[in-house]
């Protein structure tokens, strides 16, 4: 190998095949068509943004100026346009009333994590729980282990987080008084801003858990996690059944392959053969499923924080359609669509190494 | 299994179904089934017997007292009522027997709308492709893009919130149909490539023919079994955004307001009863739909099975 090979050796993994690029280009048509839905929710909405931020009360003079400072009297092609323009710099205005004079991208910026965070607890859950139990199920077919596992997946994605969260808090908190019913931390403990590291003020990432971490703060990590322990198991009992009936059946169609029996035949040991050749390819759609049911969790997301009181994107949204905060709404709509699109693709491309038939 | 001709007619043809025959020997699935049933009745009977008008408005003030458990927990006040009664003193019991009528009745039209427009766009993009299949499918990416709850509580912010239920059934089918027309195009394509279908089109068949009576016969298995599926989701659907605020009106005995009203006035106070037996009768009836869903696409033709998800 000369040095040039190596060379391309070293980056090859960091240049993206032409099939993630396609993948890339064939996103901007689908987030302009998402754009334009946000956009005609706006318009369809029934209600006056000039009340909605000055008031019933306010003058036929105010409010006129409002529209004006808005934009509202300009022509809709115009409005439309100008609206493209400012979601493709993330920029939605201001928001009318749940977080008055602040920018949507900054409410945006401060319940984001808060929303990622419980996501990204609920899906680890799943994908550590729900993988194996899903594996062990379809290896033991028709066994008992397999039956409880078939039942209990169906019973966790039949009932709604809004029952099993209400019941929970219902029976840790008011009976047993062993977990807080809402919030994210204790409200003696503050937080600062910032933390540092090798001498330099770095902001912190929204995130509690982690933030308690990067501050060294353990009292506070005790208290999040404390805090955080009950929507988690919520969500994540949710998205391990999801995952555990997808990989269940995944495995049982691949464990009747061809190669399966081959591998077994060469004289290969059942355990090895499974999570060589059975494992790997029952994987691939499972990782498909991660990526669709991302959506249902961020859907979870939404439930988890109404429910324990999280001021996640979540509760922002609930609130901003009660109130008719419609920047807030297009804003954290457009944020969801626009993640839950970003976490296909990554899948769409993981997909594409698991199985590289896929590419062409 | 007899072979005496009486049983012949019906049951014979039961048999000679083998989808309809898997189905029946899945335990599971005829679980689902029983419950459904059980819960279609329940529906049927509350919808019948109980006076609406009584079941929403308050009854404060009437000799029935607010908040009471159920009468079955022993010597506390005893009360008649079967549940309890929620904090305008009315009848848990009877309000979570008819939220099955309302649950099942939105649910069958959000089901059922989602379903004929998601076929009907399905098949006309895998039989007239090009141009029309783009336009279409691209258009249903758009929609799938969005996280499928946040789509719904987007689109329930433009109607007027005096529709209730409505505004919610609207926003859901927006949401379901994308999912259906994307499972039957597959499907209509699949038998697309069939050479029937180049025969009948050699016959002379005109195109809503080919379409209505070749096509459509042979995506049914993949879209009923989507059907059942998506009918659980649209139940929780339905009852999460009454939960959030978005669905049923004030005082409507639909299991997500009732939830969301026990969480309110219950869930501190350890008032149990007022979110228990709601959210009880939402999740048995929607594991039902996922039972039977189940089971028929495990008895579902292995080659169609793929196509749903």
């Amino acid at each position: 190998m000369n040095w040039t090979q190596f060379l391309f050796r070293l980056v090859e993994p960091v240049v993206p095949p032409r099939f993630v690029i396609k993948r890339l280009l064939l996103l901007v048509p689908v987030l302009f068509g998402v754009a334009s839905v946000v956009f005609a929710i706006l318009h369809l909405a029934p209600g006056d943004p000039a009340i909605v931020i000055a008031g019933q009360r306010a003058s036929t003079e105010q409010l006129e100026q409002i529209r004006q400072e808005l934009g509202l009297r300009r022509p809709l092609w115009e409005q439309y346009l100008s609206f493209l323009w400012d979601a493709a710099r993330f920029d939605f205005g201001q928001s009318y009333s749940i977080s008055r004079g602040n920018s949507v991208r900054s409410v945006i910026a401060d319940r984001l994590p808060i929303t990622l965070e419980l996501a990204i607890y609920g899906q680890a859950a799943g994908i550590l729980l729900g993988i194996p139990l899903g594996i062990i199920s379809a290896v033991k077919q028709d066994s008992i282990t397999d039956h409880v596992t078939r039942i209990g997946a169906l019973t966790g994605i039949s009932v709604p987080i809004f029952w099993s969260g209400p019941l929970l808090i219902l029976l840790f908190s008011t009976y047993l008084d062993v977990f807080p019913t809402s919030g994210r931390i204790d409200s003696t403990l503050f937080l600062p801003e910032t933390w540092t590291l090798f001498g330099r003020e770095l902001p912190l990432t929204g995130m509690i858990t982690v933030d308690t971490i990067l501050l060294g703060n353990t009292e506070a990590f005790l208290s999040a996690a404390h805090h955080l322990f009950l929507p988690a198991v919520v969500i994540g009992v949710y998205s391990t059944a999801l995952i555990s009936r997808m990989m269940r059946s995944s495995m049982l169609e691949v464990i009747r392959q061809d190669y399966i029996r081959t591998a077994r035949a060469k004289g290969q040991g059942a355990k090895i053969t499974l999570m060589k050749h059975g494992f790997r390819n029952a994987l691939i759609p499972v990782v498909t499923v991660i990526g669709i049911q991302f959506g249902t969790l961020l859907g979870g997301a939404v439930l988890t924080e109404t429910v324990f009181g999280i001021n996640g994107m979540g509760l922002t949204i609930v609130t901003a359609i009660g109130v008719s905060d419609y920047p807030v709404v297009q804003g954290t709509v457009l944020t969801f669509a626009l993640l839950f699109t970003l976490v296909n693709l990554f899948v769409d491309v993981t997909y594409s190494y698991l199985d590289p038939r896929i590419q062409q | 299994m007899s072979t005496d001709t009486e049983t012949r007619g019906t049951l014979g043809r039961l048999r000679a179904s083998p989808f309809l025959a898997d189905l029946l020997t899945n335990r599971l699935a005829v679980v689902g089934l029983t419950i459904i049933l059980g819960m279609a009745a329940i529906a049927v009977y509350a919808r019948v017997t109980y006076d609406f008008g009584a079941l929403t408005s308050s009854q404060l003030g009437t000799e029935i007292t607010d908040r009471a458990p159920p009468g079955w927990l022993g010597p506390a006040p005893a009360t008649q009522q079967l549940f309890g009664t929620d904090a305008a003193a009315r009848d848990i019991y009877k309000r979570s027997l008819y939220g099955a009528w309302l649950a099942l009745k939105f649910g069958t039209i959000t089901v059922g709308t989602s379903t004929t427009v998601g076929v009907g766009l399905g098949i006309i993009a895998a039989y007239y492709g090009d141009v029309t299949d783009n336009v279409i499918m691209r258009t249903m990416d758009v929609l799938l893009a969005f996280p499928p709850l946040l789509l719904a509580l987007a689109l329930v912010a433009i109607f007027p919130r005096d529709l209730g239920l409505w505004r919610a059934v609207v926003a859901l089918v927006l949401v379901y149909t994308p999912r259906f027309a994307r499972v039957v195009r597959g499907a209509a394509l699949k038998v697309l490539e069939d050479e029937y279908v180049d025969a009948t089109v050699a016959l002379g068949a005109t195109d809503p023919r080919i379409l209505v009576r070749h096509i459509l016969p042979n995506t049914l298995a993949p879209i009923t079994v989507q059907s059942t599926l998506n009918f659980g989701l649209a139940i929780i659907d339905l009852a999460a955004l009454s939960f959030l605020g978005f669905g049923a009106q004030a005082g409507t005995p639909s299991w997500g307001l009732m939830l969301s009203r026990g969480v309110e006035n219950g869930l501190l106070t350890g008032e149990w009863w007022l979110s228990f037996f709601p959210g009880l009768f939402l999740a048995i009836t929607v594991l039902g739909f996922n039972l039977l869903g189940d089971g028929m696409r495990d008895a579902l033709d292995p080659r169609m099975r793929e196509a749903v998800d």
